[in-house]
């Protein structure tokens, strides 16, 4: 039984999006004990698998008991199981959140189907960070981009259709590199297991080098549009600010992350180490992670909305994912990979808490939320644990990933990416703390007739990520072994 | 058993404030009688905790352990030495002070519920940065004094205290981002940052230097170093009296306690002269004294020009790092102890003024000594004692200081001292005379609306309470005895302490 379990984890979530409008016809009570029981029993079950790979190391599982290289193999290494940890851990709350918030905002005829999206969304993500196969991957790739539209449309208003249109563009431009490089490299190489395809890469390197560099650029546009690496980041400030709070917490959190693991999958496992050498790919990366980390800043300080300036701060904090794959080094990857777990938390709180203000009083102009914090204390003290993690504040998580990308940009001897660090915590601190200040300070607001009180069962969610974000802060221990083990590709 | 009690005591020392914040934040909302008391109970607990920690610690005793680890040589630690008595001791002296003081004070304010946990926080945080046993850990406990003292700062929440606490928030920030900076390279650099390794850098280059200039940042802009005084001036005068003498007295003394760590035990002194990075902290402490007296002769709101004073009197300070000798370093050590005690009497005067009489201009306080004879009396002994007149501990720090400076063969800091104990004298001492001999010519005046003011105010007018009056009194007569006996215990205490850094720093 237990060697069922990478497959089960998918099964379970994918499976339950697919009866929830079944369940929906039956009974609309039980939509969310059906949405929110298999997501709890797949976070429990990360949990064993992710203590499962720390005793016997990582090791894969046959679909159907079809031996690679034609069956479809999932294969749990340290930094699958560390990406379903991050996934599970992060939508279950998120989805406890969304069950209150979400009436608000979309048709009640439309909210079964959120949850189906919602559930098909950390299905197929899930996927993604488990598939060793590249056209399967391919397939979880457009099923999360479907479904990610589609939590972005749910709230039919116009700006919604916009932004969830353009993303889908963009998005199916991504996943047309995608496909094209599969394509090229089964061309080549005749397989499309990860490890296959890594064997003979070398060899093939020889032979159609130019083939393998566009398989290569193609892959790098691909999953960087999907993770809006600047300066593909168009799609994102419009559909993460115009999506359910919600949904905004998940795409900022996890979405956009888990295209720049299948990335470092691709790039550290599938492609030889070798090309590196020739072809300055990652110093691209790493150029344009810099613009990324401070032009996003820059763009989240002019915004006059909350969810807006949310957005813009995630194309930064992307930025700091794509440095840790850039500078190619073990330290600084290790801060790379444990900066989407660490932001996933921030950002999906940070996201909530915006969500929970525009709930319960209908603002979102970042200027209009004077006098916040006193209304809504609990929230807000989050919101300013969210905003000290963001500068790196030490104590919170964020601190620890930007100590390991500090450190391992200096272990490579290149001080200025610290510096440049350091200077978009600095921005950081900059459009946060105002908000902050501002709520706490400076002004009386008068409870407001039409403002609603704040439910339970949407501030739990926010204090328990607040929690993590403290926490983590500690005691990064288990994280930090499990990731060092990761990179070891 | 015993031993044991001493180990757990700088931890109890940093975390008990802590804890007691949350509590008296608990409390506030039933009743405020009960905040007051446990507010000035935790401060008093406090400080006899710290006191109580002499015995192990004034026989060249350190009390040094680790409590976690977060990552592989980064962790939690703990460590006592005589330098961090010493200035423990000081803060929570002063502290226990102030919180007696505040309650009078606070008393027609709003917004106690949020002052005292947050006052209490503070101390404990305080405490914390000494107590650190690494740079990791005194830079949490740093982050998290800077940013709670942001609220002090801005109690008032008028406009203009809310532009200052920007400025401060944001000077912050740089300055935490430049002892990360400065830290990782540390780190890289050795491998620990720990402060019980010894020396953690010994050759200098580029990152080290690097490390060396941000640390500089870091805990400059703290100490209120030019060119990063920038926000000192604008933040200390806003906030609440009692909270002015906290940030001018001790919060800015951890930037001099952090430099002092860095100075002699992340680098030591051959490296430091070979690099010739004292004559920088030197030319630095300089322009800092000279700019902050200069400036404070032109400043009208008497807060301000207690704020600008300190930044003057923190040049001392740093000056006092620079020379590099031991002798120099006891001054250093003990004007840290003067100008706390000096500029919390400075600024708990003027509370007391301000609380009376609603007057912040240093021109309307003509005659205010005659009404207020025991709080202008201190604040006359803390001024002189700025000056540096004998016998007062200001001129105990200045005498030491420049001997150091004349024993590294450097007199030109001596002229500085002089030329800057001359620019304190000239803002100094017009306020003295006005208020004792001052105001006779208001009172005899000839009815123009002016005149009639002041009349009124110098009938109406006598001492505060004596919740305030005390503390005041306390502290300015402390400057007549740290300084009238050069054997006390400040004085007894800056010697270890220098004693203590010129041994670590020493090869």
């Amino acid at each position: 039984m237990s060697n069922h379990i990478p497959v089960l984890i998918i099964v379970l979530v994918l499976g339950a999006s697919f009866s929830i409008p079944l369940v929906a016809r039956w009974r609309k009570t039980l939509i969310f004990p059906a949405a929110v029981t298999p997501l709890a029993i797949s976070f429990g079950l990360s949990l064993y698998l992710f203590y499962l790979v720390g005793q016997q190391g990582a090791f894969s599982y046959h679909l159907g008991e079809w031996e690679p290289p034609w069956g479809i193999e999932l294969y749990v290494d340290y930094l699958g199981a560390y990406m379903i940890m991050v996934l599970s851990s992060i939508s279950l709350p998120v989805l406890v959140f969304a069950s209150r918030d979400i009436h608000h905002d979309i048709r009640e005829e439309v909210v079964s189907w959120y949850y189906t999206l919602y559930l098909l969304l950390i299905g197929s993500m899930m996927g993604i960070a488990l598939t060793n196969d590249l056209f399967n991957l391919f397939v979880f790739v457009e099923i999360s981009a479907i479904a990610a539209c589609g939590i972005i449309s749910i709230k039919e208003d116009r700006k919604c259709i916009e932004a969830s249109f353009k993303y889908l563009i963009l998005s199916a431009l991504g996943s047309g590199c995608v496909l094209l490089a599969v394509a090229m490299i089964y061309m080549i190489t005749g397989y499309l297991n990860f490890d296959y395809v890594a064997a003979t890469m070398t060899e093939a390197l020889s032979l159609y080098p130019y083939n393998i560099l566009i398989a290569l650029s193609l892959l790098i546009v691909g999953f960087g549009v999907k993770s809006a690496l600047f300066p593909l980041h168009v799609w994102l400030p419009d559909a993460h600010s115009s999506a359910p709070s919600p949904s905004s917490a998940v795409l900022s959190g996890l979405v956009i992350k888990i295209y720049a693991v299948a990335l470092v999958k691709m790039l550290f496992r599938v492609f030889p180490t070798a090309i590196y050498e020739v072809v300055p790919v990652l110093d691209i990366v790493l150029f344009l992670s810099v613009l990324a980390v401070v032009f996003g800043s820059i763009f989240a300080m002019v915004q006059d909305d909350i969810k807006r300036m949310l957005a813009y701060s995630s194309i930064a904090q992307i930025g700091y994912v794509f440095m840790g794959i850039g500078l190619f080094g073990d330290r600084a990857l290790v801060g790379g990979l444990l900066h989407i777990f660490n932001h996933a938390m921030m950002k999906a709180m940070l996201f909530l808490a915006a969500g929970m203000i525009i709930y319960a009083t209908g603002i979102r102009r970042i200027k209009d939320l004077k006098g916040i914090g006193v209304r809504m204390p609990l929230t807000m003290a989050a919101f300013t644990i969210g905003a000290f993690a963001m500068v790196g504040i030490p104590g919170t998580s964020g601190f620890i990933s930007k100590w390991f990308l500090a450190l391992g940009a200096l272990d490579l001897g290149r001080p200025f990416y610290v510096a440049i660090i350091l200077l978009s915590s600095l921005l950081n601190g900059i459009y946060y703390f105002p908000i902050v200040v501002n709520a706490f300070f400076g002004s009386k607001i008068e409870p407001h007739p039409e403002h609603k009180d704040v439910p339970a069962s949407m501030l739990i969610p926010i204090l328990l990520l607040a929690a993590g974000v403290i926490f983590f802060g500690f005691f990064p221990g288990p994280l930090l072994d499990l990731l060092e083990q990761a990179i070891s590709f | 058993m015993e031993a044991m009690l001493y180990e757990m005591l700088p931890l109890w020392v940093s975390l008990f404030p802590i804890f007691m914040s949350v509590v008296i934040f608990a409390v506030s909302k039933r009743s405020e009688k009960m905040r007051n008391g446990l507010s000035i109970g935790t401060a008093v607990v406090t400080f006899f905790s710290v006191a109580a920690m002499y015995p192990s610690i004034a026989g060249g005793g350190v009390i040094e352990y680790t409590i976690f680890n977060i990552l592989p040589g980064l962790g939690v630690s703990i460590r006592l030495d005589i330098l961090s008595f010493s200035l423990a001791v000081l803060a929570s002296f002063v502290w226990m002070l102030v919180s007696i003081y505040s309650i009078d004070y606070m008393s027609h304010e709003h917004g106690g519920d949020r002052y005292y946990p947050i006052l209490i926080f503070t101390l404990g945080s305080c405490l914390g940065i000494f107590m650190a046993g690494d740079f990791f850990t005194l830079f949490i406990f740093f982050e998290l004094m800077s940013l709670i003292s942001y609220v002090l700062v801005i109690h008032e929440e008028t406009p203009a205290a809310l532009r200052a606490g920007y400025k401060y928030l944001i000077m912050t920030i740089i300055g935490g981002l430049a002892l990360f900076f400065a830290i990782i390279i540390t780190f890289e650099l050795s491998g620990t940052v720990s402060l019980s390794a010894g020396t953690l850098i010994t050759e200098p280059g580029t990152l080290p230097f690097l490390a060396f200039l941000s640390f500089l940042i870091g805990f400059g802009m703290k100490a209120g170093m030019f060119p990063l005084h920038v926000w000192l001036p604008d933040a200390h005068p806003v906030a609440p009296s009692p909270a002015s003498a906290l940030l001018s007295g001790i919060m800015l003394k951890t930037g001099a306690y952090g430099l002092l760590r860095v100075l002699f035990q992340v680098f030591n002194i051959p490296l430091i002269q070979e690099a010739r990075w004292d004559l920088m902290l030197g030319i630095l402490a300089v322009i800092t004294i000279i700019l902050g007296s200069a400036v404070a002769i032109t400043q009208e709101d008497l807060k301000r020009r207690l704020a600008y004073s300190s930044v003057g009197q923190m040049g001392y300070v740093i000056l006092g790092m620079a020379l590099l000798t031991e002798r120099a370093l006891v001054g250093d050590v003990f004007h840290i102890f003067s100008h706390a005690i000096m500029k919390s009497t400075l600024f708990l005067a003027a509370g007391a003024i301000i609380w009376k009489t609603g007057l912040r201009n240093v021109n309307d306080l003509k005659g205010i000594g005659k009404q207020m004879p025991v709080t202008m009396g201190a604040f006359t002994v803390a001024a002189l004692a700025m000056i540096g007149i004998p016998p007062l501990n200001g001129f105990l720090s200045k005498w030491t200081l420049s001997l150091g400076a004349l024993e590294a063969g450097l007199p030109i800091y001596v002229v500085v001292l002089l030329i800057s104990s001359l620019l304190n004298g000239l803002y100094y001492l017009p306020i003295i005379i006005a208020a004792f001999f001052g105001g006779e010519e208001h009172e005899h005046g000839h009815g123009h609306e002016h005149g009639h003011e002041e009349k009124e105010f110098a009938l109406n007018v006598d001492e505060a309470s004596y919740g305030m009056i005390i503390p005041v009194a306390i502290l300015g007569l402390s400057c007549l005895v740290f300084g009238l006996m050069p054997g006390n215990v400040a004085f007894e205490l800056s010697i270890k302490a220098a004693h203590f850094l010129i041994t670590m720093g020493t090869p």
